[in-house]
């Protein structure tokens, strides 16, 4: 029960599914909890899958740093269901059940991450080590977060406050394969009710390593020396600052945080234009050439909770600025001239957001909760290359959730949300002159001035049971995305991706429509889950390939068609003995588009079936310190071959992981070390939703690595 | 009831997986270029003011879709062409008035294989050297193939002397002359 009394209390949860409400909020003695033991416990009491009707998967500090990886989202891709994909050995996107891009939402500390999310190359711009805590929310989840929250919804948290005057720690890692070396550093202190924390956050990593010495991409030829991946080294710097003031019934914060990254692409395909340069990759493979991209993300965020007896009431304010420059050498095509300079695309994106909820106990075993949310959004593009022209968004949605607590054992949960969005896109002409039919030149209009507005009703409902050692979830629900500026507004030549790129203005807001279940049995020995779920979209948009050709370049048309997903996750965990542990997981997707051209086929990037087996063995006290664990994780995929143009057939793989790790306490003075084999075997494999897959890299080879996490 | 619920889901999916397999295409189109009459290929030359006849045979499983012919210099060595073993650049310079060529082509639908010949012409002013030729096809689902040849713009040598008008040197041009010897181009 304490994680009951801990959400009305502290901001960083401001979005929290609407299962903890105030009325459970009694006998809190103390302002302060640590919130890594509170999230531990969560999973295991099983009243944690009483709190919501979706599936949703809960972790800390700790499991990031078991499963630490060259990125967050590598990270999380432990979780079924839970994918990455990686455009550097330190950058990547996630994706839930195959939905990413506009399709799911991150948000931190309650604020949605507003980066560029709709492009292929964009990762998440967010200091994984500043992250205490990630929930994952499998499933429709427009209810409580909004549109795009489609597949789901990962929600970060900085939840850490200091309990001393001062206090920190440090993390140290490096790795083999793409040799990443890093080091982060927190320090906070505390002194009444006031409080600060302070991070930093600098990683570095070498070109990636691939167990390949060519790469064959149609009938392109590329030779690999040493099997790196010329000039896809990238740096990182991150800092961060948190000033808290908090009391009974009242705890505000303000966190200040800068993201920055520069990250080389793969030297010889810029997007998918197989290229060779003058520039020497080979000399140096910590360099950073053309082409290359810097983030910087700039957040300023307010968390405010006030309690009225048992009434709460949060405010999240935000500011986001979100800038990202892409360089590459000019070069020049069709009747573009040779650009004067290497800036190819800028995307500049200031976001201002704000939500504010209540929550509060009904009746005797009824609670509401009222939400209204609004966002602004400025959008500007410069550079050479054109993909999305300049828009402006304004966006606000309100929600109502409710839920009755029939009995302990059996809770039934409901909620509607209506929402409305604006967006204004501004025309784009191209800078060089291109001759008509007439062959006079003219400057073509890629983008034409639109606005458009877009209305969404949703709706969820679902219902918890209990049952002895069973528990069921089951939550249908809709949720909604407008189309993305991108879609309604292109009309040019994606130079990334060498395809001529056409919106559609008439496009329709996409709608969800998903059922939801979450299977559970338990008792001390075997934990089994099972989570199933069906996905019904009447008008999913989709870039169709058609056989057009113009300007030289195969046309995309964006197009809207029915489809059908369903899929699940299950996981399996046996305790043999005090000390070792097995333990399955496994994932299935299908998906199939009902209509359209495209009739028959799957969608893009559809994840193949996996699953991992583990073996896990803790031996307590010891030569490992106070604690220790060995893993040992046999992860099969299967292959993908339902795939739709332009994409490549993907054979299955086999991987070996091992994983070491240890943890020591002395006066005063924290230790922890975790030692990763990735990909033991030296495997070469594809991974099907791969960034570089289409032009058929394959993925790094064995990576050894060490994460040393000191605290005082 | 849980029991119940899991038995009937389990029944429903494995409806829905068995309902999935359709009939669509799932191969690429093909870019045949091994036929006696296919040009150009890597290291080919072309002459200014003259034209030459594109050549190649396209198969698909179902239906051909279009292709497109592009031509764009690659007077600054930017890509490979698709074949193992590049043939000798010349030197990288600034273009003047480059050849520019880019034009779609239909095909009828219906067509499974089709032997094309093209004729196009080079215009007599354009600057002579390194070039890319770029064939893509579709077929009617989408999937594209791709081939990309490296050629040469040349000036056609007039008489049995090695009198070059090309701007970019008569040394080079030599060498270039040397390469191409044989006249197996056109």
């Amino acid at each position: 029960m304490i994680f009951f009394s801990l959400s009305g209390n502290r901001p960083e949860r401001p979005v929290q599914p609407p299962d903890t409400i105030a009325e459970t909020v009694s006998g809190r003695d103390e302002g302060r909890i640590v919130l890594d033991e509170v999230t531990v416990r969560a999973d295991r009491a099983g009243n944690i899958r009483m709190m919501s009707a979706q599936n949703v998967v809960r972790v800390d500090r700790s499991f990031l740093d078991d499963h630490f990886s060259g990125s967050l989202m590598q990270s999380l891709e432990h979780i079924p269901g839970v994918r990455a994909v990686s455009i550097s050995a330190g950058q990547s996107r996630p994706s839930i059940r195959g939905m990413g891009f506009h399709r799911m939402v991150v948000t931190e500390n309650g604020i949605r991450h507003e980066g560029q999310q709709w492009g292929e190359d964009h990762g998440l711009e967010i200091d994984r080590f500043s992250v205490d805590e990630a929930t994952v929310v499998k499933g429709p989840a427009s209810l409580l977060h909004g549109p795009e929250a489609i597949g789901g919804v990962i929600l970060l948290r900085n939840s850490y406050i200091p309990a001393t005057r001062a206090e920190g720690s440090f993390r140290v890692y490096g790795g083999s394969a793409g040799r990443p070396a890093g080091l982060s550093g927190r320090a906070g202190g505390r002194t009444g009710r006031w409080y600060y924390v302070m991070s930093v956050t600098c990683t570095d990593y070498a070109d990636g390593r691939v167990p390949a010495d060519s790469i064959q991409y149609y009938s392109y030829y590329i030779r690999l020396k040493g099997g790196r991946l010329r000039n896809t080294a990238g740096r990182e710097r991150n800092a961060g600052f948190v000033l808290g003031f908090e009391k009974e019934d009242f705890h505000s914060r303000l966190l200040i945080s800068g993201v920055y990254s520069q990250t080389g692409f793969f030297a010889d395909a810029h997007g998918l234009e197989v290229r060779l340069s003058d520039i020497d990759y080979d000399s140096s493979s910590r360099d950073i050439d053309l082409p290359r991209h810097t983030v910087s993300h700039f957040k300023l965020i307010n968390n405010t909770v006030r309690r009225f007896g048992r009434v709460s009431w949060e405010t999240n304010i935000a500011f986001q600025k979100n800038l990202r420059k892409e360089f590459s050498e000019p070069v020049s095509h069709g009747y573009m001239p040779v650009p004067p300079d290497t800036q190819e695309r800028l995307f500049d994106k200031e976001t201002f957001s704000a939500t504010t909820l209540i929550g509060m106990p009904v009746r005797e075993r009824i609670s509401l909760q009222a939400g209204l949310s609004a966002e602004h959004q400025v959008n500007r593009r410069g550079g050479w290359g054109f993909v999305i022209p300049d828009f402006r968004t304004t966006g606000a949605g309100v929600f109502v959730h409710g839920r009755i607590h029939v009995s302990d054992d059996l809770i039934i949960s409901a909620g509607v949300r209506a929402d409305r969005l604006r967006t204004h896109i501004r025309s784009y002409r191209d800078w060089y002159a291109t001759p008509d039919e007439d062959g006079l030149p003219v400057y073509r209009e890629r983008a034409t001035a639109l606005q458009k507005a877009f209305r969404s009703i949703t709706w969820s409902a679902g219902l918890n049971r209990r049952y002895g050692p069973w528990t069921l979830n089951v939550n249908i629900g809709k949720s909604f995305r407008a189309p993305a500026p991108k879609e309604l507004g292109a009309d040019g030549v994606n130079y990334h991706i060498f395809r001529y790129e056409k919106g559609d203005s008439g496009l329709k807001a996409e709608e969800s429509f998903q059922l939801d279940a979450g299977f559970g049995w338990q008792n001390g020995v075997l934990t089994v889950r099972w989570e199933p779920f069906i996905n019904y979209f009447p008008n999913y948009i989709y870039m169709n390939p058609t056989p057009e050709y113009l300007e030289g370049l195969q046309m995309y048309r964006h197009a809207q068609a029915g489809v059908i997903r369903f899929g699940f996750e299950s996981d399996f965990r046996l305790q043999l003995t005090r000390r070792l542990s097995l333990g399955m997981q496994s994932e299935y997707l299908y998906a199939e588009q009902l209509s359209g051209d495209r009739r028959g086929y799957t969608l893009p990037f559809s994840p193949p079936p996996a699953a991992g087996f583990g073996i896990e063995y803790r031996p307590g006290r010891g030569l490992w310190g106070e604690s220790g664990d060995i893993l040992l994780e046999y992860r099969v995929t299967g292959s993908q071959h339902r795939i739709v143009p332009p994409e490549e057939r993907t054979e299955g793989y086999q991987l070996l992981n091992l994983s070491l790790g240890c943890s020591r306490r002395m006066r005063g003075f924290g230790m922890n070390l975790r030692l990763q084999a990735h990909n033991l075997l030296n495997r070469r494999y594809y991974d099907h939703t791969g960034f570089y897959r289409l032009i058929d890299v394959p993925e790094p080879g064995r990576n050894i690595s060490a994460l040393l996490g000191l605290s005082f | 009831m849980i029991r119940k619920t899991i038995l009937c889901t389990v029944a429903v999916l494995l409806l829905l997986s068995c309902g999935g397999s359709g009939d669509y295409d799932m191969e690429k189109p093909a870019i045949d270029m091994s036929g006696a009459s296919a040009f150009p290929l890597t290291c080919d030359t072309v002459y200014r003011g003259e034209s030459f006849t594109f050549g190649a045979l396209f198969t698909d499983n179902r239906e051909l879709g279009n292709y497109n012919i592009e031509i764009h210099n690659n007077f600054d060595h930017h890509s490979h062409s698709t074949d193992n073993t590049p043939c000798a650049p010349d030197e990288r310079k600034a273009p003047v008035n480059p050849f520019i060529y880019n034009r779609d082509f239909r095909i009828p639908a219906g067509t499974v294989s089709l032997e094309v010949r093209n004729s196009i012409p080079v215009p007599e002013d354009v600057d002579t050297g390194d070039y890319h030729f770029m064939i893509r096809l579709t077929d009617r689902a989408g999937w594209q193939q791709l081939k990309a040849v490296s050629i040469k713009v040349r000036e056609r040598e007039t008489g049995a002397g090695v009198r070059l008008v090309s701007p970019d040197g008569a040394a080079k041009a030599l060498s270039a002359s040397e390469r191409d010897g044989d006249g197996s181009v056109m």
